[in-house]
């Protein structure tokens, strides 16, 4: 258990094994779909050097070719020449390693990471802040490294001793060629504000270093891939290329452009005859005919697609796969996602006579145990902010282009699959609009009562008059490609750059500086000079005197990355995939997106901001409880034996009960933030989105902070997300955290969270699902962004905790994305148990 | 304007009614059941709580009290609880720097209860939802439970009103035309049991209960505590339900008798009224008690939580 306070221990307590279970449990709707889970449960975390080694292999022998088209060298290189596997009991097939639960190590985005860990040193400095998980595959991962000729990487992934000796040497070979190094080379040397960038990451102001895993937030153009089938568009390209006559110098790189993106698409259709071939190679020596037929079955749709549009349902699906996996294959992703699912494969599931909603929804089961099967390897510190999530989100519902609701009984059966399958991805999201259907709200409603943490919930109003004012696009095109690109930030699928940010600034640290005098008392780094603070406003100022700065340079300072991330990784088969690179002849980092709005600036902890300042205006400058300095004192004894103030501290109002003292002043910060955020240009030219999403940083944010004015202790977490109240200081219940939420201006982020947690006995019933779906409504309407909901007994987390051995595939939602408990480190179990206990 | 007695407000409740509902619990309640679970709505006046999870018997209430109303005893104060009761001022529980003392009930005015219900409108629009008035017996400050009806009714929100029944008869009537649901609560029909679980005879319970369904059956949903070895008998349960079912009445939900309130009644320094019982009835029996209902043509859920 996290610290005693400032829950409250009178809630009575209930016997550790008597605790209310979830109330849907479901199962697995096929055989197939109950063994592949349970083999994706006993799978170890391995790691697969085939990808990178192939990819290496062609950098070796491209250096002098042009970035784009040797960056699509090597990928179509590596494509053509991965084994095909096909894992006994699939029936779609591809995947980005060949294992169960396998990791690709981007060594061309980042090697330092890892050499640092080869030569045991220290990662960075946000590396003692975080914690892993140690149940699942990561205990089997580190049983079997326990045998000869194996060890653990990364704290999780089995490598055995031949493949490590290997991944040494090639993350040698790209030390100084990786996205990281090249960017570093230029910006450590360059930009004036370096020296406050490292020492914001020494004093844990900024999360780690993004550089092994910054692509992501991204979807591709499934319904062209689809729908047109990749030799009509390596033909288009042809065309494009034959007529093409170079104009000005910039004009020439365009069929640099072309050029790489038709090798690249060739690549792809070369893996996919491969795996025709195996699964005919398997279909001969198969004894079992139902299999054979499968494997048959298999080599067929495989010669069909992706080079052809698919005629069947199965045929889409896998043609969907294809294209999605070599897209995730080609960057390191946190964040590319599937889009909406729903809308894309509902026309070939009309179409196909010959498949009906129990076999779709079987398809769906295996698509997304394929899915949560994706692993990712990085440093430890984003390993550690992911939690093995790669937040893939999968958005349901919605409009059409003319307005009307877009559910349909695809949707359905995708819901389904989730409540049956409880996978941790892809995360399920629903864009809320009135004109949905009753049947899919409520099918949505059974799926958040499995505990899953699933789906969460987006306002389509709020997000098109975000981009109608954002983007300069039409309504039409707006709800024709609203997506959730990540876990809580919405692109345009098939059109938008994506999201490609620097991390997270950590509001809590910012507020350290302001009580000690711009140096951080933790580690006595100093990045301000002292400045006198007389009055509140004195204190508010010093607030954003330090808030703009460090915002400014962080968002400067990833802007030369991304000029490495040009000359090194941009993505060329992505780009084929996004609207409209191929007609514009640019890739997404010349700007070949229609829509380039997307780049945000993270940050968490600011309702944490919120709470202490009204504590210090309160106590400090109004009522005269203490002084500055002796409030400071407390703070830095960690509260001890200061525990009167700090019983005042607690009972001044905090965000989240509709109080408007408090709500006041975080309404102050947030147009603060939003508007500057905004002045700042982002590496397309366009302005910085702000966004308010959290992940796993309230944990090791608040790690790395000292106690705080609002009554926290050293260390505690930080509060998740942008409008969620600090755990256990909500004490007026959830319509009250809503009301205060709804103070804020939704449309001016791009992301934000609202995490709402509730005992299963209050959601019980149908009764409980329609009063679950009018607390959405009603905070949509107001309208609100985003709200997700976590549904489980605290008593049965702590039973959890005690006993993981029954609780293999529990999955909750931690903050944008689910994670299975076993495979959480202790203190986000923890942290997730201390927001659950107060629930109703 | 009318001011009454409030021990709680609770925002989201989902129990107690149809749709979202803000529950306002009154303080004090005429009767004395043995199982209750909120002993800090029965009596009217404010009173004096100690969380004993909190306290670290530091003493620093004892220094503050201008009483001397607390010694030291032997897992931390002990308050001369009636000396606190008509305690005005509570130092104490500015003094604890654990936060472990508070004092239960405030008086608030209908305007102010008014405002903390209306807040959630919308929920309740949306929702189907309103106001529940619970206690404690809301009905036991008539005037203050009226103006705030009459706020509500106002405002365009439904109220609902949980009552334990031991009223004047003349003050329910009264406010009936204001009220669109009861939660009557039913605890046994023979008056020697009633008297045994209560401390009160049932008569004018029944009687009330009668006159209600006699101007409204359809409002009312009669509840009843299952309370092992008390209320749950065949006998009790046939009874409460051919009466329901004698008056029109259509529904019913049976609340089970758990032991959460326990902590309470330490931190009130009350002793607690039950013997320890095993864990919930048994569903199987729960499963007999909502068949004793339903075979008499009366829906019957489980109800509260
Ligand atoms: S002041 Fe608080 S903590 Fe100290 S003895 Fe009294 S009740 Fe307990
Ligand atoms: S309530 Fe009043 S009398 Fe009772 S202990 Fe506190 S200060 Fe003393």
């Amino acid at each position: 258990m996290l610290p005693n306070e400032p829950q409250d221990p009178t809630t009575e307590l209930v016997t550790p094994q008597a605790f209310t279970p979830r109330e849907v449990k479901s199962s697995p709707s096929t055989e197939r779909s109950a063994f592949l889970k349970r083999r994706y449960l006993d799978a170890p975390l391995v790691v697969d050097l085939e990808y990178i080694s192939l990819l290496t292999e062609s950098h070796r022998r491209t250096d002098g070719m042009e970035v784009l088209e040797r960056r699509a060298e090597d990928h179509a290189f590596a494509l053509e020449r991965l084994t095909p596997v096909i894992h006994a009991g699939d029936r779609i097939v591809a995947n980005k390693t060949r294992f169960i639960r396998g990791a690709v190590p981007y060594l061309n985005y980042a090697a330092g990471p890892f050499l640092r860990e080869i030569r045991k040193q220290e990662q960075d400095a946000q590396q003692k802040n975080i914690d892993q998980g140690q149940g699942g595959g990561i205990a089997r991962a580190r049983e079997e490294a326990g045998e000869k000729g194996y060890q653990v990487l990364s704290g999780k992934f089995l490598i055995s001793d031949q493949d490590m000796e290997c991944f040494k040497g090639l993350c040698e070979y790209w030390e100084d060629k990786c996205m990281m190094e090249v960017g570093d080379r230029l910006w450590k040397k360059e930009f004036p504000q370096a020296r406050f960038i490292e020492d914001g990451w020494t004093i844990n102001l900024y999360t780690a270093p993004h550089d092994p895993c910054p692509e992501g937030r991204l979807i591709l153009d499934f319904e062209t891939a689809l729908s047109k089938g990749y030799r009509a568009i390596i033909e288009e390209i042809s065309q494009k290329i034959a007529a093409f006559r170079p104009g000005g110098l910039k004009d020439g790189a365009k069929l640099h452009f072309w050029r790489g993106a038709r090798r690249v698409l060739e690549g792809a259709l070369r893996l996919a005859e491969n795996y025709a071939a195996e699964a005919k190679r398997l279909a001969a020596s198969e004894h079992d005919p139902a299999r054979q037929k499968e494997l048959l079955d298999i080599a067929e749709t495989c010669r069909r697609v992706p080079a052809l549009p698919p005629r069947t349902f199965r045929e889409a699906v896998q043609s969907y796969w294809f294209t999605y996996i070599l897209g995730h294959l080609e960057g390191a992703h946190l964040g590319f996602s599937p889009g909406r699912l729903d809308q894309i494969l509902h026309p070939y599931f009309v179409r196909d006579e010959g498949v009906s909603w129990d076999e779709a929804v079987g398809w769906f089961e295996e698509l997304f145990v394929k899915m949560t099967q994706v692993e990712y390897i990085a440093s430890l510190s984003w390993q550690g902010l992911g939690h093995g999530n790669l937040y893939q989100n999968c958005i349901l519902g919605g409009l059409d282009e003319h307005g009307s609701g877009a559910d349909n009984e695809t949707s359905l059966a995708i819901l389904q699959a989730q409540i049956n399958m409880q996978m941790t991805q892809p995360t399920l999201s629903v864009w809320y609009d009135d004109a949905l259907s009753r049947p899919f709200l409520m099918k949505a409603a059974e799926c958040v009562k499995t505990g899953v943490g699933y789906p969460a919930f987006f306002n389509l109003k709020t997000f098109v008059a975000h981009e109608l004012a954002a983007s300069g696009l039409g309504v039409e095109t707006i709800r024709k490609h609203a997506a959730m690109g990540g876990c809580t930030e919405p692109v345009l699928g098939g059109m938008s750059y994506g999201v490609v940010q620097a991390g997270f600034v950590n509001h809590g640290k910012l507020m350290d500086l302001v009580m000690n005098d711009g140096a951080d008392p933790v580690t006595g780094v100093r990045l301000f000079s002292p400045r006198p603070l007389e009055t509140y406003e004195d204190v508010e100022r010093s607030y954003l005197e330090k808030m703009r700065p460090a915002v400014r340079h962080w968002q400067q300072y990833w802007n030369y990355v991304m000029a490495a991330h040009r000359q090194t990784v941009p993505l060329v088969f992505c780009s084929a995939f996004v609207k409209d690179c191929i007609g514009r002849g640019r890739c997404m980092d010349d700007g070949g997106a229609v829509h380039n709005g997307t780049p945000t600036t993270l940050s968490s902890g600011l309702v944490n901001v919120a709470n202490s300042l009204a504590v210090i205006k309160r106590l400090v400058f109004e009522e005269k409880a203490c002084t500055l300095q002796e409030l400071k004192a407390a703070l830095d004894a960690n509260w001890e034996g200061h525990e009167a103030l700090r019983h005042k501290a607690l009972s001044v109002p905090k965000w989240g009960n509709d109080d408007e003292f408090v709500d006041a002043i975080f309404l102050r910060l947030f147009e603060e933030y939003c508007g500057w955020v905004k002045g700042q240009e982002n590496y397309l030219g366009k302005p910085y989105d702000p966004s308010m999403l959290a992940i796993s940083t309230p944990v090791p944010f608040g790690k790395a902070c000292a106690a705080s004015a609002e009554g926290r202790r050293a260390g505690e977490p930080l509060a998740d997300g942008v409008t969620s109240p600090y755990p256990g200081t909500d004490t007026q219940g959830p319509t009250a955290v809503v009301r205060s939420s709804l103070k804020v201006d939704h449309t001016k982020i791009r992301g934000g969270l609202l995490n709402l947690k509730f005992h299963p006995s209050s959601l019980r019933g149908d009764r409980g699902s329609s009063n679950l779906l009018a607390l959405i409504k009603t905070y949509f309407d107001g309208p609100g962004f985003h709200v997700q909901f976590n549904v489980v007994d605290s008593a049965m987390l702590k039973d959890a905790q005690a006993h993981p051995e029954h609780y293999r595939d529990l999955v909750v939602r931690v903050a944008g994305f689910s994670a299975y408990w076993v495979e959480m480190s202790k203190a986000l179990q923890d942290q997730v148990i201390w927001r659950t206990e107060h629930g109703l | 304007m009318a001011e009454g007695m409030i021990f709680d407000i609770q925002h989201y409740a989902v129990h107690d009614g149809p749709g979202i509902r803000t529950l306002v619990f009154f303080k004090g309640c005429p009767l004395r059941c043995l199982w209750c679970c909120n002993p800090e709505s029965q009596n009217f006046g404010p009173e004096l709580r100690r969380s004993a999870a909190r306290c670290r018997a530091c003493y620093a209430c004892k220094d503050h009290c201008t009483s001397g109303a607390i010694r030291e005893g032997q897992t931390g104060p002990l308050m001369d609880r009636e000396a606190c009761r008509v305690c005005k001022t509570w130092p104490c529980v500015e003094a604890c720097p654990q936060g472990a003392l508070a004092v239960m009930g405030r008086a608030m005015t209908a305007e102010d209860v008014a405002a903390r219900v209306a807040a959630d409108a919308a929920f309740y629009e949306n929702s189907g939802g309103g106001v529940t008035f619970s206690g404690g017996e809301p009905f036991a400050q008539p005037e203050f439970l009226e103006d705030l009806l009459l706020r509500c009714k106002r405002l365009g929100i439904r109220s609902a009103v949980e009552t334990c029944g031991h009223v004047p008869a003349q003050t329910l009537l009264e406010l009936e035309p204001l009220i669109g649901l009861f939660l009557f609560d039913v605890k046994a029909v023979a008056p020697n049991l009633h008297e045994r679980c209560t401390g009160a005879s049932n008569e004018l319970i029944l009687q009330n209960l009668r006159a209600l369904a006699e101007r409204d059956a359809s409002k009312i949903i009669v509840r009843v505590p299952l309370v092992p070895g008390y209320t749950d008998t065949e006998e009790n349960l046939s009874a409460i339900a051919s009466l329901t079912a004698a008056l029109g009445i259509a529904q019913a939900e049976l609340m089970p008798y758990h032991e959460l309130g326990r902590d309470k009644y330490e931190g009130l320094g009350r002793p607690y009224p039950m013997a320890p019982q095993g864990p919930h009835p048994l569903s199987a029996r729960i499963e007999a008690a909502l068949r004793i209902f339903r075979e008499r043509g009366v829906a019957c859920e489980i109800g509260g939580e």
